[in-house]
């Protein structure tokens, strides 16, 4: 009954922690403008990260070693050098996007300063981590995410045409770059490498050892693929409201309107407080896991479990990252422009993350009996397939559609 | 490498830097073209259209008077953003010009319909009074992404 419980536990923080800044605005933007024509992209990245998420957790569970530990042993100092330059990039950049998020939710809710509100958000962030341990600081933004259900809620009321939103799973192709550029955006907001970093690290922060695979692999399939719940629930109302009327989202805060319109303030409120989880808690686990790559690559102690004293270097780092993010996010860039590039430069950085893991998962020297299985491998080959072709169409249609503005 | 060679490496690195910041600087500061106009009043329908849906919120009684007042501010200043970028560009093409004046005005609407909502978040009255006035602005710059695009009766 225990164990029972605690999956349950564990798949309900990652259904909350699943929704992050760049899911929240490009799955908002693609309902916007295409309806519900990329329905079937947000399934298909729900579907890539679970995969990867459990192979990256089952190779920490069995090996004892997380993602980035993995692929400097795959690949060697270079080509680590290479992924671990352009992962933290991608990080860094992600952690000022979820601490602006953070400071525009305040910013509704209290009308005061949005650079004030960057500043108290990670402080807020540091007293959590400093005062939670690393499963209370999980299941605080996980259960908290979870009033975005009302996005679910909102569909059933708006009570769209079922055929037409059943008809956006079907994958199609549409030839304007736009269509293509959200294709990649969609897909990459569910695929952002920061997602197993983080899931493979806390693995080990947790303490999973073979016993846990089961745990692992329905965190990872029924977690994340009731997150990607939430996904396509956003891709809905957006269309619903948003598409018939020509309303392009370019702010966090009109992510929350169909709420409104649906359940007056308490839609409102609830969707804006499910935000603020959602994005406090990609601050905290895309902040994490800069300083867990950094400091795996480098060798050092680290770890929430033990402490500043035990990993003083990944401490610090952490807080660098934090600072270097704030700084960022007061820059006066938009944090949706910022959002936006981190999202599509995450593309090119996929390869590096995520083949070393397909390689390490599928290797039966290592993973004796828990190496990949045929379905398993299949899929991960797959989604590398469909990764790579990706990662060599981000940057062409980031400068072809001007960044998305058409 | 000696220090002619270093210095010529200098000159060369900071031409570059040079021309590409001229490059970077020059962007957006280029003659308007038509499908350029068409899309910043497309914006201004977009921005007009997600207004009203603010504006419905407080005509409704049914938002949290800080959400709708800085969203009416950040929208209001987009709009504004906008205005000036209209007026500011010239046309690649003169007969459009007519168009651009007319969507400087839209703008200049909608940022002034937005700006009585952040003063009044929470009445009602004004909400409703706004929201049907977006709604107006908005058919009006549809009419000229009409006229735009050859679409217009």
């Amino acid at each position: 009954m225990k164990v029972i419980l605690k999956i349950a536990l564990g798949i309900i923080a990652a259904i909350g922690g699943f929704l992050d800044i760049g899911d929240l605005v490009f799955n908002t933007q693609a309902g916007a403008l295409f309806r519900y024509d990329l329905l079937w992209a947000v399934v298909l990245g729900t579907i890539g990260i679970a995969v990867y998420a459990e192979m990256s957790g089952r190779v920490a569970a069995v090996s004892g070693r997380p993602v980035f530990d993995v692929i400097r042993m795959r690949m060697g100092f270079g080509l680590g050098l290479v992924a671990l330059i352009a992962s933290t990039a991608v990080n860094l950049l992600t952690v000022a996007a979820e601490l602006g998020g953070i400071a525009i939710v305040l910013e509704l809710l209290l009308d005061a300063p949005y650079s004030m509100f960057v500043v108290t958000g990670a402080i807020a962030l540091v007293a959590i981590v400093a005062l939670l341990p690393f499963g209370g600081i999980e299941r605080f933004f996980g259960y908290g995410g979870l009033v975005l259900f009302v996005v679910v809620a909102t569909v059933f009321h708006q009570n769209p045409d079922w055929g037409a939103v059943a008809h956006g799973f079907v994958p199609s192709l549409d030839s304007s770059t736009l269509y293509l550029y959200f294709v990649v955006g969609v897909f990459a907001a569910a695929l952002m490498p920061y997602e197993v970093h983080f899931y493979s690290s806390g693995a080990i922060e947790e303490g999973w050892s073979e016993e846990n695979l089961k745990e692992n692999r329905l965190n990872a399939i029924l977690g994340y693929g009731i997150g990607g719940v939430l996904s396509v629930a956003l891709v809905i109302v957006s269309g619903y409201l948003f598409h018939p009327i020509g309303v392009e989202p370019s702010d966090l805060g009109t992510v929350a309107l169909p709420m409104q319109g649906a359940f007056g303030e308490t839609g409102l409120l609830l969707a804006l407080g499910g935000i603020l989880f959602c994005v406090g808690g990609a601050a905290i686990d895309s902040s994490f896991a800069a300083s867990y790559n950094l400091a795996q690559f480098l060798g050092w102690e680290w770890g929430r479990y033990k402490g500043p004293r035990k990993a003083p270097r990944f401490t610090a780092s952490w807080l660098v990252f934090l600072l270097l993010g704030i700084a960022i996010a007061q820059s006066g860039i938009n944090p949706v422009e910022i959002t936006e590039y981190s999202v599509v430069f995450s593309v090119v950085a996929l390869p590096l993350t995520y083949l070393p893991v397909l390689l390490i998962a599928g290797d039966r020297s290592f993973m004796s009996e828990y190496a990949n299985g045929r379905i398993a491998a299949t899929l991960g080959w797959l989604y590398f397939a469909v990764i790579v072709v990706l990662s060599l169409a981000a940057i062409p249609l980031l400068l072809a559609t001007n960044g998305g503005g058409g | 490498m000696s220090g002619t060679g270093r210095k010529r490496v200098r000159s060369s690195a900071l031409g570059l830097f040079l021309a590409a910041a001229l490059l970077l600087t020059s962007a957006g500061c280029g003659d308007l073209s038509n499908d350029e106009l068409n899309r910043g009043v497309e914006s201004l329908s977009a921005l007009a259209g997600q207004g009203q849906l603010v504006a419905n919120g407080v005509a409704r009684d049914a938002t949290k008077a800080t959400y709708a007042r800085v969203m009416a501010r950040t929208l209001g200043e987009t709009a504004d953003h906008e205005a000036e970028k209209l007026a500011d560009a010239t046309l690649e093409e003169a007969e459009t010009e007519d168009q651009r004046h007319a969507a400087v005005a839209v703008a200049a609407e909608i940022s002034a319909l937005l700006s009585e909502l952040q003063t009044f978040p929470g009445d009602e009255h004004h909400g409703e009074l706004v929201e049907k006035h977006l709604a107006e602005a908005q058919e009006k710059a549809d009419a000229i992404v009409a006229q735009l695009s050859g679409d217009a009766p």
